[in-house]
């Protein structure tokens, strides 16, 4: 019995150890956070050009994204976002607590891979979304948001927690 | 130079001000009471550990704002805390709701205390 114990003293801490590890070494990007399902919530706002946003304009497979002229990370995924939009993969802005002017001009100069970029200046539909600063990014799937990814969007992040839940949907459908 | 010095002195007192917080005007101080417990209990969505009412980060204040609108239209705590988790999530709450996978996190402490007295008394007799 005593063996067990001193076998015990010794085993311990290296599965504390591992664990310890494991937890520390998960990688951020790739890790995906419980993310509850829901609806995509009911809004009233107007695109950059002054016109009515449909709800309806959201159905099929769209990627939402956070965006304003004044955040810099923005610019920093920009490119891989204009990536995707010329693979078919059809890219929602939402315009967050920004001015339409700003917002145009920032289109003007990087360049539009959005469809159309919701106007959301005071951020109530992030709110209800539950954004919670730009840049997101989140997977709506016949208006269901399906996951999210905070910060910036990179090639893995979207590989690993957008495609696969893309994959599915076109497959079942 | 004297007057210079004074009027220095003003606007460097004067400068704390513009740091000042957003005031919340409650009907009552049992309002006032709930909101400041509420803000302590909601997790700020963007920071790594802290509370809303730690936190100045913008969403902490559309949160706050939030939180204080609800109150004042007359939500109650569990509806405001419902409203908040359906949007930001269940990690929004600092206290965890008891079910689901929340139980290893709140018998988690009481299993490992129990198992160490179990090893420590098993210990004892050899």
């Amino acid at each position: 019995m005593n063996n067990f114990f001193r076998f015990l003293i010794i085993l311990l801490p290296i599965i504390i150890f591992a664990f310890f590890g494991k937890v520390l070494l998960i990688d951020e990007d790739t890790k995906f956070s419980s993310f509850n399902t829901k609806n995509f919530p009911l809004f009233e706002l107007n695109d950059l050009n002054g016109s009515p946003v449909k709800y309806e304009s959201l159905n099929g497979i769209k990627l939402v994204n956070v965006w304003a002229s004044w955040c810099i990370t923005c610019l920093v995924e920009h490119p891989f976002l204009t990536k995707l939009s010329s693979s078919n993969i059809q890219i929602v802005g939402l315009n967050y607590k920004d001015s339409a002017d700003k917002a145009n001009i920032w289109l003007q100069k990087n360049g539009n891979p959005y469809v159309f970029s919701i106007y959301d200046p005071r951020g109530d539909l992030a709110f209800d979304l539950g954004v919670t600063g730009a840049p997101e990014s989140y997977l709506i799937i016949n208006n269901q948001v399906l996951a999210s990814i905070q910060g910036e969007m990179t090639q893995k992040k979207w590989e690993t927690i957008f495609l696969p839940l893309i994959q599915k949907a076109s497959k079942s459908s | 130079m004297m007057r210079n010095f004074f009027l220095v002195i003003f606007f460097l007192i004067l400068s704390i001000y513009s740091f000042g917080e957003i005031v919340y005007q409650f009907e009552d101080s049992a309002q006032e009471k709930r909101f400041y417990t509420l803000i302590s209990e909601i997790r700020c969505p963007k920071c790594t550990s802290g509370s809303i009412a730690s936190s100045d980060a913008p969403v902490s204040r559309d949160l706050k704002n939030k939180v204080y609108e609800l109150i004042i239209t007359g939500s109650s705590d569990d509806e405001i805390k419902k409203y908040v988790s359906d949007r930001f999530g269940n990690f929004s709450d600092y206290r965890p709701a008891f079910e689901g996978a929340n139980y290893i996190l709140w018998f988690a402490p009481f299993i490992f205390f129990f198992l160490m007295i179990v090893i420590f008394l098993y210990k004892q007799r050899f």
